[in-house]
């Protein structure tokens, strides 16, 4: 069982349109480098897990993997040769909308080259798009 | 320390989020300069010199708003969805003598000794606050890490200041902690921890009302 919420309003959501860049959750906050999407995607929660054990496998318990999305919308699929109509169907899984911007994985206490790889190896996993970004300062 | 440069600016007469996408496609950003109780005053800059003086160092600037020249301070900068480039830039009116509130980055010094025990260092906190004269703003704050042990911790306090320098963040803020590497759960043992499915609020809630009215 993958990533999903302990808690929740409603069981079921409507899908939603997905558009517009990342308002929130755009820079890089805890670690010292992160993995940034430049799509705009329904990431699972298994491959949040698979990210996750990329990276931390990579690191052979060096530094510290922070993964900055949750996958809290469900989605639901009707079984195969079934009939349309009676209700909406069972719940099939969780995600993650990410839009462009967002961070998906940090990663702090290592050298940038090793983040580097590591950050590398979770974009692999990932259906969007990736680049690695660095903390940036804030001015003011 | 950081130094007065000159930057061209034009006047901005237009306002709103139609004319500023205008501005930015012709490869200039627009920007606000306030401060000293006198008239705020809408300018332009040129993107590609002033992200270099930024990415020179560089946080004072010589400005003709108008008719007079005067020494603005980079106050605020937005950045677009990516974080690459500058959208907005809020640019404060300063006195050289004057002090001013300002944010600085830390730069780590040296390996930390809990490093080699084991334990990896965590910065919670990237910058500072601190209040100087505007002419002696540092680019970094150097902290040095050399002696921070596993279990050890810099607060603001410890860090040491250059001359001049006042902190104006709590001194009690933790800034730098050492600890032992936690070692990551696998996949079978988060799936053990967590619930086959989750708990509905409101299903729960329906349940109660019909037991209570049973």
């Amino acid at each position: 069982m993958a990533l999903m919420p302990k808690r929740v309003k409603y069981r079921k959501h409507q899908r939603g349109s997905m558009k517009g860049n990342a308002t929130r959750g755009n820079f890089v906050a805890f670690g010292e480098y992160g993995l940034q999407s430049l799509d705009l995607h329904w990431i699972t929660g298994k491959q949040i897990e698979a990210g996750r054990v990329a990276a931390t496998h990579f690191l052979h318990r060096e530094g510290k993997v922070y993964i900055r999305i949750f996958p809290q919308h469900s989605y639901t699929a009707k079984p195969l040769e079934q009939r349309m109509g009676k209700g909406k169907a069972e719940i099939e899984g969780w995600v993650a909308i990410v839009k462009p911007g967002t961070i998906l994985y940090e990663i702090g206490g290592v050298e940038e080259e090793v983040a580097r790889a590591a950050l590398a190896r979770v974009s692999h996993k990932m259906p969007v798009r990736c680049r690695f970004v660095v903390r940036r300062h804030t001015l003011g | 320390m950081s130094e007065t440069v000159a930057l061209k600016a034009e006047l901005r007469k237009e306002a709103g989020k139609k004319h500023a996408a205008r501005l930015r496609r012709t490869g200039r950003i627009p920007a606000i300069v306030y401060g000293h109780g006198a008239e705020t005053v809408a300018v332009s800059l040129d993107l590609h010199t002033f992200t270099e003086m930024l990415h020179h160092g560089h946080r004072l600037f010589n400005m003709k708003v108008g008719r007079q020249s005067e020494t603005l301070l980079v106050k605020e900068l937005q950045y677009d969805h990516l974080g690459e480039g500058i959208i907005h830039a809020d640019l404060v009116r300063v006195d050289l003598a004057e002090m001013v509130k300002v944010t600085v980055p830390i730069e780590l010094k040296g390996t930390a000794k809990g490093t080699h025990q084991g334990g990896m260092v965590d910065e919670h906190l990237n910058n500072i606050e601190v209040e100087c004269r505007a002419s002696d703003i540092p680019e970094v704050i150097p902290v040095s890490v050399k002696e921070l042990e596993v279990g050890g911790a810099i607060h603001a306090g410890d860090i040491e200041l250059p001359e001049g320098v006042k902190l104006v963040t709590d001194t009690g803020t933790l800034v730098l902690t050492c600890h032992l590497i936690v070692v990551s759960k696998s996949t079978e043992e988060l799936e053990e921890e967590m619930p086959a499915t989750p708990e509905v609020i409101t299903e729960k809630i329906d349940r109660e009302a019909e037991d209570s009215s049973e």
